[in-house]
């Protein structure tokens, strides 16, 4: 440790005593909050579905999920969550167009999914207000849906600020392409639940 | 290893403001006049955007009052902290230009005025929290003397019933929200990086942020009294469906404060957890944290994980109520008991989130002023995670009577007795800290007796209320109200005034009147338990909770109590007094005037812009209090003497 008495210029550096850097660590207790936001919306979904439960099944008579659509959006998010892989990895050997290539890639793919999603609300037949059943639909596909905007978003700065030659191999540089990273795997792991909850079980 | 701060190749001298902008540049630089111009327009776009939307969707009637609410407490605010600075940072951050010099102009306070501002500083933002929160709790307690004054005498005299139901709801709400939470995290954030050996908190734009959102969120609450017909929310702090979706419009006033409240202490718990793992100062092991530290660890990861609950079951009122969603109506195939699950799921932990920093606090001043080491400290800091797990397990003990499915009740009745385990655990541990210790009654250590006295008969009714006979006779009774008022208010708000009569000298350098902090004390104390114990009388008489109007033979004690309780209202006043004249003319404190070896108390009060002019080195426990020679930590200069003394012992 430096023991240098400082004048008021700047604070003494804190010490560092984790391994895990602050802004890492905070993405991950974000996520695990977003866990638990997206927890309460699952509960309120398997209270409609499991303790009330409808005729006919779930979905109830008359509602129908269009699956292979959806499984099709799946596919599209697990893919940009490669892209996405593929530009941290590109930062972190130096190469810039890689980077700027994969950060692209990820947001396109983001986007179709999103766009693919309001297509496919409007054409579902069902609303928010029919029954529960569309209650709980819409509040766990919208509330992941607004997680991708959110995502989408984050990637955009940092595409932003790629383009404009910000980003290093060194950690400490790329660490703006990481978080977003990070999120953004999160975002398609949550897709991922939902997809099987909502869609396939 | 050092954490790397930025710099830039020019910096400003020690946290000079920047230049100051001149003319029309004054109105777009971040501050109040900024603010001035980008409320309004916020709240004309949002009228806009909503009506504009409305209108393009062919919906009628255009101007739903509903739909601008929601629309105005969400633009409205963001408007807000966009033009006090709030996001200035992250804005050059995201649009790739060169973010400012790190020049520190956001750290300190050097006039009032600073105090008004975005600041980074955990000092600053440690008082604007103790202010704010201290300024809800007097409009809370206001409302609270309201209700008294109404339930004096039997028959209604002064309100009408629906204004007495809002009396209450924002009273509970502010109290709960915008006054014990964040006072809590007011206190954290003081003393904290302090404790640690740390300059500042891992996140400070964060967590000026976090602080900026707590005055939105206790403004839209109290603003609900403005919502035409039928004005405040009135469906209690719990805001159960289906009452809440038929309310009036002010109901949503609840919801979005609660998002912002809670939002708020989402991202400050976030900024502790985070503090805490990463920013310890060289030989600061977890064993070795002082119990407060403990206490907020607790009390953040219940944040974290259990804020969110909170914030879905308020969502979904809201969809129901604007969206017309059906999650909480039973004729759509949704569940009425969700909501009390989801809600509970939340409001349980948020107990504890309302009384672990509170033994935090208690454990420090104890151990102080009773000049002995604290016992079991293990123990303690392990109890203290034994209740965060536990606190997740117990939640449907508020619903006994809910006709929830009855199965439910005996696991919940179960685990609700063993959490009183970890908590004994506690008490026994202050009682066993304060045996044979060398007390000194000083304010501090006043409150923090009154605390584990009146939290012991909180706890003993909990344990009542917690067993599924007795819940079933006294639900929804004063008895209830008799309870949460000797936990919240016997509990932590007893630790908050310890906290802030302990750190008083440290946050002004000017010590508080003794006299005056006694005397606040007894009133306090006094006008509490005739306040609140007569309650547990009448509750199990069979007197309701939560109505303007009861049976006249309830009538002699409601008067004693609404007596006592202005009493205890008044006594607020000799507080306010003793803090505000102490602060101006206070004796000067020292930088430690109670001897203790924690962090905070080693450098000069109020302490240094930066905390510390050298990271210290952690040596030992924190409370070796009675104890030849030992040390908790070696700061400037120490050093050699320490070293000397480890050479002799090798």
């Amino acid at each position: 440790m430096a023991s240098v008495a400082h004048a008021h210029d700047h604070p003494p550096a804190a010490h560092q005593s984790s391994r895990v850097d602050s802004r890492l660590l905070g993405i991950y207790f974000f996520i695990a909050s977003e866990v638990m936001l997206f927890g309460s919306f699952f509960s309120a979904y398997f209270f409609a579905r499991v303790v009330v439960g409808a005729e006919g099944g779930w979905p109830p008579e008359g509602f129908e999920l269009p699956v292979y659509l959806a499984l099709l959006n799946t596919i599209i998010l697990v893919t940009s969550s490669f892209t996405m892989h593929w530009a941290l990895q590109a930062v972190k050997r130096g190469n810039r167009s890689g980077l700027v290539a994969g950060l692209t890639l990820t947001f396109l793919l983001g986007l179709t999914f999103l766009l693919i999603q309001a297509r496919e609300y409007t054409r579902l037949g069902f609303a928010p207000y029919d029954n529960a059943f569309g209650s709980t639909f819409y509040g766990l596909t919208g509330l992941h849906g607004a997680h991708v905007f959110v995502g989408l978003n984050l990637l955009l700065y940092a595409l932003i600020r790629s383009l404009r030659g910000h980003f290093g191999p060194e950690p400490e540089k790329h660490l703006g392409v990481e978080l977003p990273g990070i999120y953004w795997h999160f975002v398609d792991v949550m897709w991922i639940i939902v997809y099987v909850t909502v869609y396939v079980i | 290893m050092a954490v790397e701060i930025e710099h830039a190749t020019e910096h400003h001298p020690a946290h000079a403001p920047p230049p100051p902008r001149r003319g029309l540049r004054r109105l777009t630089g971040a501050g109040w006049l900024r603010v001035l111009w980008v409320m309004p327009l916020s709240f004309g776009l949002a009228t806009l955007l909503v009506i504009g939307a409305r209108a393009a969707m062919g919906f009628d009637p255009l101007w739903e009052l509903q739909v601008l609410i929601v629309a105005w407490t969400v633009v409205v605010p963001l408007g807000f902290l966009a033009a006090l600075g709030g996001f200035d940072y992250w804005a050059y951050w995201i649009s790739g230009k060169p973010t400012r010099p790190e020049d520190h102009s956001g750290h300190g306070a050097r006039t009032w005025k600073d105090y008004f501002r975005v600041n980074t500083d955990h000092k600053v933002i440690g008082i604007q929290y103790l202010v704010t929160t201290i300024f809800f709790f007097g409009a809370a307690g206001l409302m609270a003397m309201f209700m008294r004054a109404e339930l004096a005498r039997p028959g209604m005299q002064y309100v009408d019933t629906n204004t007495f139901n809002g009396l209450f709801s924002v009273h509970a709400s502010l109290m709960i929200f915008l006054f014990i939470i964040p006072a809590f995290a007011g206190l954290g954030n003081y003393v904290i990086p302090l404790m640690l050996g740390a300059p500042d908190m891992a996140f400070p734009r964060l967590n000026a942020l976090s602080f900026w959102l707590l005055p939105i969120a206790g403004l839209i609450m109290m603003s609900s009294y403005l919502v035409p017909d039928g004005g405040a929310f009135a469906a209690g702090w719990t805001n159960y469906v289906p009452l809440a979706v038929q309310q009036p419009d002010g109901n949503l006033m609840f919801q979005m404060g609660v998002q912002w409240a809670g939002a708020s202490s989402i991202m400050t718990a976030l900024n502790f957890l985070v503090t805490i793992i990463t920013m310890r100062a060289p030989g600061m092991s977890f064993w070795r944290m002082p119990l407060l530290v403990w206490a907020n660890f607790a009390t953040s990861t219940l944040v974290v994980l259990a804020t969110p609950f909170v914030a879905g079951s308020q969502f979904f009122i809201m969809f129901d109520r604007v969206l017309h969603t059906n999650f909480f109506n039973p004729e759509m195939g949704g569940d009425v008991i969700a909501y009390q699950h989801i809600f509970w799921f939340y409001s349980h932990p948020a107990v504890y989130i309302m009384m672990l920093p509170g033994f935090g606090i208690a454990s420090e001043v104890i151990s102080v002023f009773a000049r002995k080491p604290i016992f079991g400290y293990r123990l303690m800091a392990l109890s203290l995670m034994a209740i965060l797990i536990l606190g997740f397990s117990v939640w449907a003990h508020h619903m006994f009577v809910s006709g929830m499915q009855s199965w439910i009740r005996i696991p919940m009745m179960v685990t609700t007795l063993v959490i009183a385990v970890p908590t004994g655990i506690k008490v026994f541990s202050w009682l066993a800290t304060l045996w044979e210790g060398r007390i000194r009654f000083a304010t501090p250590m006043l409150f923090a007796l009154g605390f584990v006295t009146m939290f012991v008969i909180g706890g003993l009714s909990g344990i009542y209320l917690g067993s599924v006979p007795v819940d079933i006779h006294a639900s929804d009774t004063y008895f209830v109200v008799a309870h949460i008022h000797y936990v919240l208010f016997g509990g932590s708000l007893f630790t908050i005034f310890a906290g802030i009569y302990y750190w008083f000298p440290k946050m002004t350098g000017r010590m508080y009147d003794e006299r005056l902090g006694k005397i606040h004390f007894w009133l306090t104390f006094v006008g509490f338990n005739v306040t609140f114990f007569p309650m547990h009388w009448v509750g199990l008489q069979g007197m309701p909770r939560r109505v303007a109007d009861y049976a006249p033979e309830f009538g002699n004690w409601n008067l004693v109590i609404s007596i006592a309780s202005f009493g205890l209202g008044a006594s607020t006043l000799v507080f306010l007094y003793n803090m505000i004249v102490s602060w101006r003319a206070g004796a000067p404190a020292g930088p430690n005037p109670w001897r203790a070896l924690t962090l905070e108390w080693q450098v000069s009060s109020p302490p240094p812009i930066f905390n510390f002019h050298e990271i210290p080195q952690v040596v030992g426990s924190p409370y070796e209090y009675g104890v030849r020679g030992a040390r908790h930590a070696v700061l400037n200069g120490d050093r050699a003497a320490v070293e000397e003394r480890e050479k002799v012992e090798a």
